[in-house]
């Protein structure tokens, strides 16, 4: 009884201690942290795109024009995700010169103004359901966060139809334009506020094609150091993406 | 099966064997009670149901259709080649190389491996079904699985080839001829073509071609130690003398030496039909038993598959419950039980083992049976012959006694210089009669070879007095030229004295001197005066007692006693042209001058002692087996230690006591010495009482089928036999033992093939030796399988981790794979180079239940505490790497859905910025290439822990072994290239780290 009470007396000794040393160097371990800028950023060099609304099943979206529920859930996180890029919301933001990286001294970082109209037909303010009632669906491109990145020249996002003749496809702003005046971005922590740059893409198909289904490709382009031709990586710089409208 | 090959059977050794007392007459009756318990013993007399020693010639030409005259024609004979097939013995029963490596591939973790392999496959074929762009990454792992399968496979195959190569070079086959009468002609022919009906010619030093019945003999002596165990010379002639077929002198056993003279036989049996060929396959009928690291090893497998299982089902169920796709939890499943399962520990432990047993091959045991390396360190019996194994085996002069004193020689191997006081006069006298009353003589062309390892032509004693005096009084042959002898009357057995007359030296000096050695009783008889001193003085009768004292003395020291006498004959009765004849004896042969006594015995080899008394302190029992006299035996068993000199046999306690033997408590004996005849007697109850009460045993009169009785009743006392023998009747013996040891020089090949290794030089000693690298090896495969061990608890946590707290995976299935298989395998190779732990022989023997190879406080130790920390640790550098990039601990909690969903490409750090897949996927290969860098770093750390289990670190001497340093800059070395060279290959998951 004793060398057992002696033996799990060991264990909660020795665990304690394992425990304690292991919290202890963890706790050392972050204490070498910055928590405003990662110690390296080297694994993620260039960014990535992504697509939003996130469809149902792996980048296909697939609505019915005549079935509102079927996009429904489209619609409704199109406007929770634009609600802070409202003009309402971006009262505190800056309004920075266009055409040209705004880098900051800190210690207080602004963001800049990324107002909603620059959304145009995709802004849903004219359209709340974006395009989706008409067989016009509107879908946001944009591009990863990464802090400290400086894009060169002008960077814009180029879609196209790779289904030829189907749909034609509208890009906002004008040219996919992505304006230097986002960036670099300096982290959720000192950059607060901040509101990544978006595009809009509209497919409006051609009102004599009887198949309603495409497939659009993304990419910047512009930029010598925004890559967008990785072979292992299909998102670095690009998606693609498929859209089917049943009426 | 080969035929005989090493057998060095000079002169000198064949003579020695006559020490050997001959009192087995009884034993060697095979239909007797010996073998009552075994059921050989039927084998053995149905296979006697010769007949042929009983026929005539006629009868025999007739029963072979045959002609002695012409021998067989041609044709006949092929005809019996097609029929009988040819004359060999088959080899033992081999299983099919392809079954052996089919054995590696599913033996031991092979069939896991194999089952994970073929999840991952099935896994695969689900996936693809449901998408046609699956990932290949379950096709790789089954793949590397599968590799890993058959690439250990093949690589303990490979090893226990290797092993076995050792022992077919070893006993490579030399091509025996035989001279065969064909056609009326004399050929020589391949032996093995030899055919029933076939007349063949043998003469001194050929090997019998096969069994024959003599048909005709000149002098044809014959040796059949091997067969019966008889050590003397047998004579063969043509006549039927015994209705048992092995009593009778007219057949000769295949594979048996003629030593000398000349027969001609026709042959009756041939190949596996031979006595000797039936007892070969007799003794491959007796099951070996498993070895005692076989069943280690076995064991050990057991636990870690068993639970391996447990572990990858239960969080299989856990997983399943926690509403993982079944698909995933498969792929759990497969990633802990490779995690579980080290891989590489068996060819490890087979890399180790021969390692061992090449170092045991340098000390002269031949290892054939890899698994035996250890067994032998697990020995706590040793069943040792005496002749050979714990002697010399041969003659050589032991004490003297003249001048009423005893005087003792050096009888070590090389006896350089006999430090006896040799001034006396009658030493002078003495030395010359040793000299002169000789037959035997050194073989010509041996100048520069030293005296003791010169081959001499005459009996094994002759020898001895031949090499004792050319030590001490130089070159004999030059002594005996200048002493011409004129007449000589050997030795025989009806006068027991050998005499010879010779000239004197001194060419003034016309006397003749007549020397005679013999029978120290019967040279006694022929004296009336002795010489003391240098000076003849009557033969009184407190001479006579003292005579008698010393022939006591030395006889009971197992001795053989020889007595030496002189005499100058007047030189007016025998003139120098005085015609001696020795048929009419016309010189005198009484009233001789007695002038000393000298006495032989086979010398223990020097290193015996030293090597029993290290087995006694091991805890290791030695038994002496031996055909010999008990007297000699127990003589030779207390002059090496084998009966410690502190003890007493009930015998000797009741000579000291003076009471009868029956009043003795048997308690008080530590000793004893059973004979043949009183084991014949015993029931295995009585048996079994001796060998546990006396720890000091010596089997006299034995035969070598008593051998099988007393191994087994070693066994019955769960201990691990170790049994040393030469003859083919041994081979049951050796066989059954856990380890039977076949003697190198001696050994017939039926021995050889029947025991798990073979001793090279014949010595005790060298069984010491290899006990001790058994108990280092068993030492250090326990430090080799702790450090193996350890990383599995630093390899299975990941996947527990994972499934239970979602974090992405800290290291992936290949990845460990590398680990086991690549850093790991050399430093856990280096620590069969470990030394020995200072106490390794005051150890006893470990036993075989319940001293494990891998025991709880192993796995422990292994698991639990030095696997905990160093889980700790390679989870410290994982989050390391995951925070400096951009991941804090607490971020990646539940992490694991998102972070692995394909579609899913601005997954959110800690610092806001956003990752796609496969940035996520090169980031979590880092995480892989870091954990296992942890792993590696701690397990030099593990290496150097594990360099000892008693001794502290400093004791053991950090730098002695070389090879552990060999293997941590191996380890590192494959880590640098694993993770900086091969970055890109995808289906490994390195990446390179800062």
């Amino acid at each position: 009884m004793l060398f057992e009470g002696l033996i799990l007396l060991f264990y909660l000794v020795f665990y304690g201690f394992l425990a304690a040393l292991f919290s202890f160097t963890m706790w050392a371990m972050l204490q070498t942290l910055n928590d405003e800028v990662p110690k390296y950023r080297d694994q993620i060099p260039s960014p990535g795109l992504m697509v939003f609304p996130k469809p149902v099943t792996a980048l296909e979206y697939t609505f019915s024009v005549s079935d509102p529920s079927s996009y429904e859930g489209y619609i409704k996180d199109l406007k929770k995700f634009l609600k802070s890029y409202s003009l309402e919301e971006q009262k505190n933001l800056t309004n920075c010169t266009d055409g040209v990286l705004f880098e900051q001294k800190g210690p207080v970082y602004v963001a800049c103004r990324f107002p909603d109209f620059l959304l145009q037909a995709c802004s849903g303010r004219n359209d709340p359901d974006f395009g989706y009632s008409q067989g016009q669906p509107c879908i946001l491109v944009k591009m990863n966060r990464i802090i400290g990145l400086k894009p060169e020249g002008s960077p814009r996002i180029d879609c196209i139809s790779k289904d030829e003749n189907t749909a034609i496809v509208s890009t906002y702003p004008n040219h996919g334009i992505i304006d230097l005046k986002y960036f670099p971005y300096y982290g959720k922590k000192l950059h607060v506020g901040y509101l990544q740059p978006l595009v809009a893409v509209q497919v409006s198909f051609e009102s004599n094609s009887t198949k309603k289904e495409v497939t659009v490709e993304c990419k910047i382009e512009g930029s010598r150091n925004l890559r967008n031709e990785d072979d292992r990586d299909k998102f670095l710089g690009r998606v693609a993406f498929k859209i089917t409208a049943r009426t | 099966m080969s035929r005989k090959t090493l057998e060095i059977y000079s002169v000198e050794l064949d003579g020695t064997k006559d020490t050997k007392q001959t009192d087995q007459e009884d034993d060697k009756k095979y239909n007797d009670l010996d073998l009552k318990k075994s059921h050989q013993k039927e084998e053995l007399k149905r296979e006697l149901d010769l007949d042929d020693h009983k026929l005539t010639s006629e009868e025999l030409e007739q029963k072979y259709g045959t002609n002695i005259i012409t021998g067989l024609s041609s044709a006949r004979a092929a005809e019996h080649l097609a029929r009988d097939g040819p004359n060999t013995l088959s080899p033992p029963k081999q299983t099919p190389e392809i079954i052996k490596f089919l054995k590696q591939m599913v033996g031991g973790f092979s069939i896991l491996l194999w089952i994970g392999a073929v999840l991952c496959w099935i896994a695969y074929g689900i996936q693809y079904v449901n998408d046609k762009s699956a990932s290949l990454d379950s096709v790789y792992l089954g793949v590397v699985l599968a590799l890993v399968v058959i690439l250990t496979g093949i690589f303990a195959y490979y090893q226990e080839a290797k092993s076995t190569n050792i022992m077919a070079s070893f006993s490579k086959m030399i091509p025996q001829e035989a001279l065969v009468i064909r056609d009326s002609e004399k050929k020589v022919i391949p032996a093995e073509q030899l055919v029933v009906g076939d007349i063949v010619e043998i003469k001194g030093g050929d090997q019998i071609p096969a069994d024959i019945r003599l048909l005709s003999s000149q002098g044809c002596k014959v040796d059949n130690s091997s067969l019966t165990g008889e050590s003397e010379p047998q004579p063969r002639s043509a006549e039927f003398t015994h209705e048992n077929p092995l009593e009778t002198k007219n057949i000769g056993f295949y594979s048996t030496t003629c030593l000398e003279g000349t027969a001609t036989g026709v042959v009756i049996n041939t190949g596996d039909r031979t006595v000797i060929g039936r007892i070969a396959s007799l003794a491959s009928g007796v099951g070996s038993e498993k070895t005692p690291i076989a069943t280690e090893i076995e064991h050990f497998v057991h636990i870690v598959a068993g639970v391996a299982v447990s572990v990858g089902l239960l969080f299989f169920i856990i997983a399943v419950s926690l509403k993982y796709q079944v698909l995933d939890s498969i792929i759990f499943l497969i990633g802990i039980i490779v995690a579980n399962v080290p891989e590489g520990l068996l060819a490890t432990v087979t890399v180790t083992l021969s390692l061992t047993a090449k170092r045991m091959a340098k000390k002269n045991c031949l290892v054939k049976n890899l698994e035996a390396v250890e067994t032998l360190g697990s020995t706590s019996i040793i069943c040792s012959d005496k002749t050979g194994t714990l002697t010399q085996n041969r003659m050589a002069v032991a004490h003297l006694w003249f001048d009423n004193q005893i005087f003792m020689a050096d009888t070590s191997e090389n006896q350089l210089n006999q430090a006896f006081d040799q001034s006396s006069g009658t030493w002078a006298s003495l030395s010359k009669i040793i000299a002169l009353c000789n037959r035997a003589e050194f073989r010509p062309g041996q100048e520069n070879i030293p005296i003791m390892k010169k081959v001499v032509v005459g009996d094994a004693s002759e020898t001895a007095l031949l090499k004792f005096s050319e030590v001490i009084l130089g070159d004999v042959m030059e002594i005996r030229k200048r002493n011409r002898k004129v007449a000589e009357i050997p030795f025989n057995s009806t006068n027991k004295f050998q005499l010879s007359i010779h000239e004197t030296e001194d060419p003034e000096d016309k006397h003749f001197l007549v020397v005679m050695k013999g029978a120290p009783e019967r040279i006694l008889e022929r004296c009336s005066t002795i010489m003391i001193n240098g000076q003849e003085q009557p033969l009184g009768k407190s001479n006579a007692t003292a005579f008698h004292t010393a022939y006591m003395e030395l006889g009971g020291l197992g001795e053989r006693v020889l007595g030496f006498c002189h005499l100058y004959l007047p030189e007016d009765e025998f003139p120098e042209s005085y015609p001696f004849d020795v048929d009419a004896m016309n010189f005198p042969t009484s009233n001789l001058c007695f002038v000393g006594l000298l006495s032989m015995i086979d010398p223990p080899r020097s290193t015996v002692p030293d090597a029993v008394a290290k087995c006694r302190s091991a805890g290791i029992k030695v038994i002496m087996v031996t055909g010999d006299h008990p007297i000699t035996a127990k003589a030779v068993a207390k002059s090496v230690g084998v009966i410690s000199a502190s003890s007493e046999t009930v015998e000797d306690i009741a000579r000291r006591c003076s009471i009868a033997v029956e009043q003795v408590n048997k308690r008080d004996a530590r000793a004893a010495v059973v004979t043949g005849m009183e084991l014949k007697d015993m029931a295995p109850e009585q048996l079994d009482e001796i060998l546990a009460n006396y720890s000091e045993i010596v089997f006299a009169r034995t035969s070598p089928q008593q051998k099988l009785i007393i191994v087994e009743g070693c066994q019955r006392q769960d201990a691990v036999v170790a049994v040393t023998g030469d003859g083919v009747n041994d081979s049951p013996a050796l066989k059954k033992a856990d380890i039977g040891i076949a003697m190198g020089i001696a050994g017939s090949d039926a021995a050889k093939n029947a025991a798990d290794m073979v001793l090279l030089d014949d010595n005790f000693a060298s069984i010491v030796t290899g006990v001790e690298e058994g108990r280092l090896i068993f030492d250090n495969l326990k430090k080799t399988i702790a450090y193996t061990l350890t990383k599995n608890i630093a390899e299975l946590c990941p996947f527990l981790i994972y499934i239970i707290v979602g974090l992405p995976l800290p290291i992936g299935t290949i990845t460990l794979l590398f680990i086991d298989l690549g850093t790991d395998i050399i430093p856990s190779i280096a620590l069969a180079y470990e030394k020995a732990e200072s106490d390794i022989m005051n150890r006893k023997p470990r036993h075989k239940k319940k001293d494990r190879l891998v025991n709880h406080q192993l796995a422990i130790y292994s698991y639990l505490h030095i696997g905990l920390m160093q889980a700790l640790g390679a989870f410290l550098v994982y989050f390391t790497v995951y925070a400096q990039q951009g991941f804090w601990p607490t971020s990646l909690i539940n992490l694991r859905v998102r972070w692995e969903k394909d579609e899913l490409n601005d997954v959110e750090d800690s610092y806001g910025q956003e990752w796609t897949r496969y940035q996520r996927k090169y980031l979590e290969w880092t995480g892989y290439t870091a954990f296992f860098v942890g792993i590696m770093v701690q397990q030099i750390a593990d290496l150097i822990i594990r360099k000892t289990r008693r001794n502290s670190i400093f004791q053991q001497g950090l730098f002695r072994n070389k090879v552990i340093w060999v293997g941590i800059a191996s380890q590192i070395i494959i880590a640098l290239i694993l993770s900086y060279g091969l970055g890109s290959v995808t289906a490994l998951s390195f990446t390179m780290l800062r």
